[in-house]
């Protein structure tokens, strides 16, 4: 059993009567512990694959099997469940909530992930220790950089133990060397902690460079599969 | 998701919109505190009247006529039917079968008649009324203001009404409180003259050329034994009247056998024109109740009126709640406008509570939160702006009363059913408002509301 297939999966955008399709019959695996990466231009779908697997949305036809799990099968609240306990997501433009600090935005995921009150600041506080934050928990996301929003935004991803973690463009609002560290971050998680992390990206090099799988997007449909060996991925 | 959290967080997202969540809650401030202060008149007035009866004793009072009274007939002055109407005549007979009822612990019959009050060279036209000496032992003579009630049934003692004192213009009654406590003890056992009129025979030919009853004025002199003041403005006592001696003393007052159309009933013939009877207790009203009427006697109780006049209440209650109840609404538009106002500002904020794990039933759980704690808020101030507004009011209406020499009054009542009443309400409505704001937010798309601005 995989980790994460995607089979023939499909999905199109209407716009007034003109459907626009922005995946077309995208199959992958992706196993237990891996690092994946999809590349591709703007609007080749890489996005609109990550929300469906992190079930945000919805396809309109295909599968996606989570540890066996068909999600495109699976009724609302067991959808919710997916998205609390089996994924974790980081954004390109970070989506921490301006109005709470570092620490509130790690401990509002723990609350949905029905953590006790009484355990939820110590895990955040942990959490937001691995990611090199345990100095600003009580900052608000106007008061952190770019690089220190996106691993408040990793912690709060890591919050409910998730197996698997979705980056969309983690590095696209950041600096080079922010990047870098972000992506060091996020392949630590990986080899470190054994987290199976799947990277939205239009850097081909930097995903060429950390990834055990590249799937290369292009007007939704996939153009190149790529399986490196774990000691051509490099950290 | 538990329940402090829920709060926790509904009241950090209104304190995000400090000002725009105030204005909200202010409109739910205003709405509850008219609803409050209106329905708490209305239960503040019925409180009153209940307890006037309570202190009065008239729960497990009786009051027999000799018939059905017809008070529009009486009104009218058409007295043929009420005359032929007429079943059981109450004579000393009758009021010994009545007092050997099981129990009945008190039975006196009404003797009851205008007269003037002169004392100090002072005149005042009051009724006068004799009354056992038992019924010092009951409210309301049980506690007097001043002085003692008679000391047996033919004594010359008179208690004086403390309205009599202020209608005679004596120093230190006029305002009816504070200065006139004092006084009232220095009248005690003074010398007083009870004037009723009699039939003047020597004038009595004068009767067919004037069509003029003649009459003489005779003074009989009592002593003031005891001050009574009537405790309650909301009902008359079944006692109402200026002064009250003792019932065997009251034959030694002459008085026309005929002095108000109220006299028909006993018709002259040893007859009383009423009865008045106290059962031993509240509980044991009805039954002396069935068992007076199987002697075919006509008896009234205010159990009777009380039923009427808690349907008045509650009618009276409905309107001013529905008067109230509308500000209410008005307060929930706020509601619901201020939260789907909060939802467009925060559909990205809902699109990330969703990325990160929450689903439709938290969102709608926080929002209604939100809108509860609106309500629950609105409800707290509101219920102490009601309660300003009452005593302002009170304030207001005692400060007319007081000069007029009335008791003063409690015109408002807050019992623990409004105010529980006042904050569930306010809540249930304020939620009620949440219901479509929460919805609406519940169903918002996270891919669509992660690309929000």
């Amino acid at each position: 059993m995989s980790f994460l297939k995607v089979e023939h999966l499909s999905k199109a955008y209407s716009k007034g009567a003109v459907q626009i399709p922005a995946l077309e019959d995208v199959s992958f695996e992706l196993e237990r512990g891996e690092f994946g990466s999809v590349i591709g231009r703007s609007g080749s779908g890489k996005s609109t694959l990550l929300n469906l697997i992190g079930g945000l949305d919805r396809a309109d036809s295909g599968h996606i099997f989570f540890r066996g799990d068909d999600l495109t099968r699976m009724r609302r609240p067991a959808v919710v469940e997916h998205r609390r306990f089996c994924v974790g997501m980081v954004f390109q433009s970070f989506n921490l909530i301006s109005s709470r600090t570092a620490l509130e935005n790690v401990t509002l995921a723990l609350l949905f992930g029905r953590v006790a009150k009484r355990d939820r600041r110590a895990r955040a506080v942990e959490l937001l220790d691995t990611v090199g934050l345990a100095a600003r928990l009580s900052h608000k996301p106007s008061e952190l950089s770019g690089g220190e929003a996106q691993r408040v935004a990793i912690a709060r991803a890591l919050a409910n133990r998730p197996a698997l973690l979705l980056a969309d463009e983690p590095t696209g609002n950041l600096d080079s060397a922010t990047s870098r560290e972000i992506i060091e971050l996020l392949v630590k998680l990986n080899r470190g902690h054994g987290l199976s992390v799947l990277l939205v990206t239009h850097d081909q090099s930097m995903a060429e460079s950390v990834s055990h799988r590249i799937i290369q997007l292009l007007d939704g449909r996939i153009i190149n599969e790529k399986v490196q060996n774990s000691t051509d991925a490099v950290v | 998701m538990p329940l402090f959290d829920l709060l926790k967080l509904g009241m950090e997202n209104l304190w995000q919109s400090k000002l725009r969540t105030a204005l909200t809650i202010l409109g739910v401030v205003v709405g509850i505190g008219a609803l409050t202060s209106m329905v708490s008149f209305g239960t503040g007035m019925q409180k009153n009247v209940i307890d006037a009866f309570k202190k009065n004793d008239l729960f497990s009072s009786l009051y027999i006529t000799p018939a059905k009274i017809d008070l529009e007939d009486m009104a009218s002055g058409d007295v043929g039917n009420l005359m032929r109407s007429v079943r059981t005549p109450l004579t000393d007979s009758t009021l010994m079968s009545i007092l050997s009822v099981e129990g009945v612990q008190v039975a006196f019959p009404e003797i009851r008649f205008p007269v003037k009050l002169r004392f100090k060279g002072r005149e005042t036209r009051t009724h006068l009324q004799a009354l056992p000496v038992s019924v010092g032992g009951y409210p309301p003579f049980d506690r007097l203001q001043s002085g003692r009630f008679f000391r047996d049934d033919t004594c010359s003692e008179v208690v004086v009404s403390w309205n009599e004192l202020r209608e005679l213009g004596l120093p230190g009654f006029k305002d009816g409180t504070g200065e006139g406590a004092a006084a009232a003890d220095t009248l005690l056992g003074c010398a007083v003259e009870i004037v009723s009129a009699v039939l003047d025979f020597n004038a009595l030919p004068d009767l067919f050329r004037t069509g003029v009853t003649p009459t003489a004025e005779i003074a009989t002199p009592f002593r003031i034994c005891g001050l009574w003041k009537q405790n309650n403005n909301f009902t008359r006592s079944q006692y109402n009247s200026g002064v009250f001696i003792p019932l065997k003393a009251a034959e030694r007052v002459p008085r026309l056998s005929f002095s108000s159309v109220w006299d028909i009933l006993g018709r002259g013939d040893g007859g009383y024109p009423a009865i008045y009877v106290r059962a031993e207790t509240v509980r044991a009203l009805p039954a002396v109740r069935k068992k007076l009427e199987a002697m075919d006697l006509n008896v009234f109780t205010l159990t009777d009126e009380l039923k009427e006049i808690r349907r008045g209440f509650l009618i009276l209650d409905s309107m001013l709640g529905a008067i109230g109840t509308i500000a209410l609404f008005v307060a929930a538009l706020g509601i619901i406008n201020t939260m789907v106002m909060s939802i467009l500002e925060r559909t990205r904020e809902i699109g990330i509570m969703k990325a990160i794990g929450a689903g439709e039933n938290e969102i709608k759980l926080i929002f209604f939160t939100e809108a509860g704690v609106i309500g629950a808020v609105g409800a707290l101030f509101g219920l102490v702006l009601g309660w300003i507004v009452t005593r302002i009011a009170n304030l207001i209406a005692n400060t007319y009363l007081r000069p007029a020499g009335d008791i003063e009054v409690d015109l408002f009542y807050f019992p623990v059913w409004l105010v529980a009443g006042a904050i569930l309400f306010s809540i249930l409505i304020s939620l009620a408002a949440g219901l479509y704001p929460a919805a609406r937010a519940a169903r918002i798309d996270p891919v669509e509301a992660l690309r929000h601005d």
